[in-house]
């Protein structure tokens, strides 16, 4: 009988919960207008709407080859200098890294008919050949973050004496092999129709696609749990850049879209060594220079499935595959990624630079 | 089904007939009292019909589509419910149980909508669906070219075309850039 009595700290729970709903818009910010980003920069070279990043060093002596970051087509770069505590690139600049990092921009009406050749023959060449002229140096290293991994691996194929270093942080790579359910969705696409009708994908398709991936972890449980640790300042503010980010994606340009969904989701053409880059075809086995491929084993937005297959596919003999017990984000914004993926990555790098 | 397609025939042929009936009608005397952009709006109305009525048709499919969307949530959604009554009964009602009666919830209807997104029957329909209210907004945008070619602007299609020859353009200026650029470096060498 008495196990079966009501317990009054549940109604004190919810009477909590509500005090936090009730307050939270006086101790929280804006999500809008969170800062975020606090390494300088200057804005090195431009193109359309690309922008080449150079952050300011940090130390006085640095390693001799640049690092190119190639950031995602969805989302925004900051998400690598979103906490100063955080900070992806910070942290590389600390260890003496000379740092630059490609902002694809947002897209309108009139790229829809940028591709992979625009992107990675055309913005990413001319970025490395701008450090090069900078730095003095033939090659740069090249870091690249989900499907700007991909777009990493595609330009150190198809120019391989430009590349020291690969580093393919959660890379899609193997779409067939990819578990999210956006493999799923993709696969029965009619993406000639999209681009057709609409030009560029839009922001909204990517927010749905969002939404599917685990919508009550991310859409239910993550907001109860920022309402319970809404006094704590550091949690919040944490919280609610993470949030802007994830509410901040540009549309795709149309035609590089469209060769994604065929080409790596529909297709898988990019593993099986078959897809062509205007009239050049893509091998995985140009790859030669040392690969980091670094992957996530909790990342629901690009499964380690889809990713690790890069490692195995390219012909270095110098290449080391890591899989990190964290998340998508986790692994480049976190405090695990400060103590443990960073401090790996820069003795791997430096070693090689 | 058969009937259902005889209705919109039926529908289709009227429409038509009339609006070809009211622009012969029309056509002298709209001759005479307007020119230019009126004058096209005019004898673009059959176009607009045409699109309307086929728009009729789709917006049916679209509706079908969107009917077995929500019924695919709403069936994961109580198969869930009814997962989750089945494995709490024993929870007690004190702090502990409400903590794990919330993360038996999460898991349950995380796994069954995961299942769900997961599942061919839900891509398939859900890319009908996306792929209807495109063919929709296709009409649309056929309709909105029809005004703006009658109010002498130009159309998607021929922005189109604009934004494609930009493309080549610059695609161009970079291969005569790069040319340029490597040419210096020879020299320099």
């Amino acid at each position: 009988m008495s196990e079966n009595k009501f317990d009054p700290r549940i109604i004190g729970n919810l009477l909590n919960f509500g005090r936090s709903f009730i307050q939270a818009p006086m101790k929280a910010s804006i999500p809008h207008d969170v800062d975020i980003g606090s390494t300088q920069f200057d804005v090195a070279y431009k193109e359309d709407k690309m922008r080449l990043l150079h952050f300011r060093p940090l130390t006085s002596r640095q390693v001799r080859t640049p690092l190119l970051i190639s950031y995602a087509i969805i989302n925004r770069y900051y998400i690598f200098d979103i906490d100063p505590k955080k900070s992806w690139v910070k942290n590389l600049l600390e260890q003496g890294f000379d740092v630059y990092l490609i902002d694809w921009g947002t897209p309108s009406k009139i790229d829809k008919f940028l591709g992979f050749d625009e992107y990675v023959n055309r913005y990413m060449d001319n970025c490395v050949d701008f450090i090069c002229d900078e730095t003095n140096v033939d090659k740069v290293s090249i870091q690249g973050y989900c499907t700007g991994g991909t777009l990493a691996a595609v330009y150190s194929s198809l120019h391989p004496e430009r590349v020291k270093n690969l580093i393919a942080t959660a890379p899609v790579i193997d779409g067939w092999k990819d578990t999210t359910v956006v493999s799923n969705i993709a696969k029965y696409f009619d993406v000639d129709k999209l681009v057709d009708t609409i030009g560029n994908m839009p922001p909204e398709f990517i927010y749905y696609c969002f939404s599917i991936l685990k919508p009550f972890e991310q859409g239910v449980e993550k907001y109860i749990k920022f309402l319970d640790n809404i006094d704590d300042e550091k949690f919040v503010e944490r919280f609610l850049k993470i949030e802007k980010w994830a509410g901040e994606t540009p549309p795709i340009p149309g035609e590089l879209f469209k060769q994604w969904i065929k080409g790596i989701y529909q297709d898988n053409l990019l593993i099986q060594n078959k897809m062509y880059v205007k009239n050049e075809l893509v091998s995985l086995k140009n790859i030669d220079m040392p690969v980091f491929t670094q992957v996530a084993v909790g990342d629901h937005l690009v499964s380690p499935e889809c990713s690790m297959p890069l490692h195995y596919a390219v012909s270095s003999t110098d290449k080391i595959l890591k899989l990190y017990p964290t998340g998508h984000v986790g692994m480049i914004a976190s405090s695990f990624s400060q103590k443990t993926v960073l401090p790996e990555l820069g003795k791997w790098l430096k070693e090689r630079s | 089904m058969e009937n259902e397609s005889n209705i919109t025939d039926y529908y289709k042929k009227t429409a038509t007939f009339w609006s070809d009936m009211m622009e012969m009608m029309s056509s002298k005397s709209t001759t005479l009292s307007a020119v230019g952009p009126l004058r096209n709006l005019s004898t673009n109305l059959k176009k607009i019909t045409n699109e309307l009525t086929e728009a009729n048709k789709e917006t049916v499919e679209f509706n079908n589509f969107l009917i077995k969307y929500y019924k695919q949530l709403s069936d994961t959604w109580t198969n869930a419910q009814k997962e989750v009554a089945s494995k709490t009964t024993k929870i007690p009602p004190n702090e502990e149980g409400t903590e794990a009666y919330k993360r038996v919830w999460i898991d349950i209807f995380e796994n069954n909508f995961t299942g769900l997104f997961d599942s061919k029957k839900f891509s398939e329909n859900y890319n009908n669906l996306v792929s209807t209210e495109l063919d929709l907004l296709k009409r649309w945008n056929t309709i909105t070219d029809v005004m703006l070619k009658s109010a002498n602007l130009p159309t998607k299609e021929e922005i189109e075309e604009i934004y494609e020859e930009l493309h080549i353009l610059k695609n161009r200026i970079a291969k005569l850039e790069l040319s340029k650029k490597q040419s210096e470096k020879n020299v320099r060498k």
